[in-house]
């Protein structure tokens, strides 16, 4: 096994990763913590203090009562929360399970549901189970909450198996769907008329045991009158001889998420180890992932498509711009994610379906608006304020030191060079001469950020 | 009708105004369009829609005269006596009458019990067997993708094939031919800042360089290297395509209207095109299908009509074939909470003049069910691709997807 060589550039890495980048200052204050101080900085984040974050985001006002405003705060949290691993963990389970706004037409449920998402976020995966199987939200968005002892819906049954514990492939069949329907049945919604109530938002979790099916049924080769979390416990356990499936699937699932590589069987078997011995721990298999040495391989760097929002996050948060995400939340849809409103249940796939043509120009209609917003309010950065204090005097040193704040020095000298040309270009497109002055950075360093930003290197954590 | 060279030229040419900006693509998009427009069946567009989610066949064609259906259907089924007969056994859902007008006119094939040998019944599995037409899943590309990586491989037309849709739909995933997604084309432009017009060619000539650049990191996504410069190539052309058209069919509001109308603009912009992909999402009606499933039905079935109404208006309906496929049908007995859980095979719909009208197969036997209690497949669904790439894109189905009987609801010689 290879040893890790902790470097600014493997911080940098690191806080991509379980964040959503990082300025300077911070991937210069994550690199000094060394190694293990750096990833414990991340996983064990109760440590740090986020009253005064909570407070300046509850100033903010965003109206959690709209799809707009609960989508907002989440990327205001995921941009500006002290604790970037939590909202990273936080956004993986978004991913991973969410629900459908259209669908559940219930905001208030849907930020309930981010809410216990970010709480369990790194706690026993079993307890993160169950609760997301009784979450109103998700009651409502795979049927479960309609699903009764005659005629049981299979919608959330299948979907606890393929999608969210053990992976299609893992051996389970149609009957196991079934027996683990009627073992869900009587988890449902109280008040019954869900969908008149109190515009769909009252709605809370009841075990009605008059619509449970008490008959006896077969999961996974085990026969009982099992109820809700007995099919929970029986899928978490489902092992062989290599371990358990849930630990295998989760874990395959979570490295994919951070470092961007498929995992070696071998690899899948050692994250399932974690989890097998350390009580299905999340926080455990996650801290197993960022210590060891093939996370830090030069082939996983550079290779994450950033999703929408991680785009939308990274890019305000490595300028260190400031916004209200309104444009964030109106670019979405046009760059393929509408967060917390996915297609169906299996949620977005990651990595090159993100990128098209069309959702590159919504990149790029995004990156203008952070790049040339020069009012007092919405999505904006001060070009100057990156560049005080340093040497700016050329057009080549400004590139330099806007890619290295974007982590993007990395691309061709012919990249480079197109981007110094770019600031040195006359209107005509003949060559002039950059220099510093104010109108020369209000015009060409934020129209090379823009560039930077829609390049192919920026779409890639 | 044609556009010439230089036509083509000024058209591209609208949208970036500086002669260094019609570059090698715009040239060898006009020559492959000059060669490619007499080539055999190269004037030919197909178009896709999907259904996603998994439409319900049985509440779509009725078995209108099959005395087990309102057993099996007793929560949501479709009256029977309200059905809109196409033969003795088979019906429309009441509410298409746009598929119904179209039946009339001798325009519609329908095929019977279209699946695959050991159905999955998850849709994400079952999808992408139908995206790659490969039961195995051993493909990484589309069906449609290695159709045009063997047909128009070489080409380089930008607009050679096309998604209506926010991400790339997977049968359309190629490795020699790049296709652009959009829903809106107002906004499918690169965007610059507004202060500084003047500063805009260096911007997206500046934008084409660091996008077509090989890049030195390590392992570095091909997807995503390469993009801007297909981007550029097409949005240049599609800005074009709607100036002044008038559409000459009622499409139905929402997002199926509008994708089928761009369609339309784009066929009729002669632009080349000829794969272009639509997706209709809301099939996978679980619950509450009594409420959802008239108004998905209702809007597919005026959508297509108000299509051909507008590729008639405009002389163009000869030249399209518009065919749908949704990933599996559902399970014959609905489910307490007035829905149905996901099931097999399902009635597709082929439309267009060149297709032989009339219903292939069926109709499905409610009563000799699999042990999941789904219906038994008839038709395989590389049959149902298989015909289309032959008869209407004169392409070698066996090497695409291997050997599958023809079902013969085109005509070879239309």
């Amino acid at each position: 096994m290879s040893s890790i060589n902790w470097t600014r550039d493997a911080a940098a890495h690191l806080l991509r990763r379980a964040g959503f980048g990082g300025t300077p200052a911070e991937i210069d204050a994550l690199y000094a913590k060394g190694l293990e101080g750096a990833v414990s900085s991340l996983v064990d984040y109760e440590a740090i203090d986020v009253s005064a974050y909570e407070t300046a985001l509850a100033a903010k006002n965003y109206n959690t009562s709209t799809n707009r405003g609960l989508t907002q705060w989440f990327l205001d949290r995921m941009a500006f929360s002290p604790r970037p691993l939590e909202e990273k963990m936080t956004y993986f389970w978004n991913l991973h399970w969410t629900s459908g706004i259209s669908k559940v037409r219930g905001v208030t449920l849907m930020l309930n549901q981010n809410k216990t998402q970010r709480q369990y976020a790194l706690a026993k995966f079993d307890d993160l189970v169950v609760k997301i199987s009784q979450d109103p939200a998700m009651l409502v968005w795979l049927d479960n909450w309609l699903s009764q002892a005659a005629k049981p819906n299979e919608n959330y049954a299948r979907e606890l198996m393929e999608l969210f514990t053990l992976g299609v492939d893992s051996g389970y069949t149609q009957s196991d769907v079934t027996a683990v329907s009627r073992a869900l049945t009587g988890w449902t919604l109280t008040p019954r008329s869900y969908t008149q109530a109190d515009n769909y938002n009252g709605a809370t979790f009841q075990d009605i045991a008059a619509i449970h099916d008490n008959g006896s049924k077969t999961i996974l080769g085990q026969t009982g009158n099992w109820s809700g979390y007995d099919a929970i416990n029986i899928i978490l356990g489902w092992a062989d001889a290599k371990g358990t499936k849930s630990g295998r699937y989760l874990g395959a699932k979570l490295w994919t998420y951070f470092s961007s590589t498929y995992p070696s069987d071998f690899l899948v078997e050692q994250i399932g180890a974690v989890y097998d011995s350390k009580g299905h721990s999340v926080r455990e298999v996650v801290r197993a992932i960022f210590l060891s040495p093939e996370f830090y391989e030069a082939h996983t760097r550079k290779t994450w498509v950033r999703s929408p929002v991680e785009y939308a996050v990274a890019s305000v948060r490595m300028l260190e711009g400031t916004t209200d995400f309104g444009t964030a939340v109106n670019s979405l849809s046009g760059m393929g994610q509408v967060l917390f409103n996915p297609e169906d249940a299996k949620g977005w796939d990651w990595g090159t379906s993100w990128m098209n043509t069309g959702t590159l120009f919504a990149r790029a209609s995004l990156s203008n608006t952070l790049s040339t917003n020069r009012g007092n309010n919405g999505t904006r950065f001060d070009p100057n304020k990156l560049l005080a204090g340093k040497d700016a005097s050329t057009a080549d040193k400004v590139v330099d030191i806007l890619a290295d704040r974007l982590n993007i020095t990395d691309v061709t000298p012919n990249v480079r060079a197109g981007w110094i040309a770019y600031m040195n270009a006359n209107d005509d497109g003949s060559r002039g001469n950059w220099t510093n002055t104010a109108a020369n950075v209000d015009k060409k360093v934020r129209g090379v950020v823009h560039l930077m930003l829609t390049s192919p290197a920026f779409h890639l954590a | 009708m044609p556009i010439s060279r230089r036509d083509f030229l000024l058209r591209t040419a609208g949208f970036v105004s500086v002669s260094a900006m019609v570059p090698r693509w715009a040239v060898a998009g006009a020559k492959m369009f000059e060669e490619s427009v007499g080539a055999e069946a190269a004037g030919r567009t197909l178009v896709v829609l999907e259904l996603m989610g998994g439409n319900d066949g049985l509440n779509t064609v009725i078995p209108y005269t099959d005395p087990v259906y309102p057993q099996v259907r007793s929560r949501i089924g479709i009256p029977q006596a309200s059905a809109i007969p196409l033969d003795g056994k088979l019906g429309l859902n009441p509410v298409m009458t746009g598929i119904k007008a179209l039946w009339d006119k001798n325009r519609v094939a329908l095929i019977e019990n279209v699946g695959y040998p050991n159905s999955s019944l998850s849709h994400f599995t079952s999808r992408d067997i139908w995206h790659t037409a490969d039961p195995a899943l051993a493909q990484r590309r589309g069906w449609l993708g290695r159709w045009a990586d063997a047909a128009i491989g070489n080409d380089d037309n930008p607009l050679a094939c096309a998604a209506i849709s926010q991400s790339l739909p997977r049968s359309l995933l190629a490795d020699n031919v790049s296709v652009p997604s959009f829903v809106n084309i107002a906004s499918y432009t690169y965007s610059t800042d507004g202060a500084y017009p003047g500063d805009r060619n260096n911007q997206v000539n500046t934008f084409l360089l660091e996008s077509s650049d090989q890049y030195e990191i390590e392992n570095t996504v091909s997807e995503v290297t390469g993009l801007g410069t297909a981007a550029i190539s097409s949005s240049t052309i599609l800005q074009s395509v709607s100036n002044g058209y008038v559409a000459g069919g009622q499409y139905p509001a929402g997002s199926l209207g509008a994708g089928l109308l761009l369609i339309a603009q784009i066929i009729n912009a002669n632009v080349g095109a000829r794969i272009l992909y639509v997706t209709y999402g809301g099939f996978d009606n679980h619950a509450n299908e009594d409420a959802d499933h008239d108004d998905l039905v209702r809007t597919v079935s005026d959508g297509v009509k108000a299509f051909f109404d507008d590729l008639d208006a405009h002389g163009k309906a000869k030249d399209v074939l518009l065919m749908m496929w949704s990933e599996f049908g559902r399970r014959v007995q609905d489910n307490a909470s007035k829905g149905t859980d996901h099931g097999t095979a399902a009635p597709h719909f082929v439309v267009g003049d060149a297709v032989k009208p009339g219903i292939y197969g069926g109709p499905p036997n409610l009563t000799s069910l699999d042990s999941n209690g789904n219906l038994k497949i008839e038709n395989d669904f590389r049959s149902y691709y298989g015909t289309i790439l032959s008869d209407w894109l004169k392409a070698d189905a066996n090497a695409i997807l291997g050997a599958w009987p023809n079902l013969g609801f085109i005509n070879e010689a239309f």
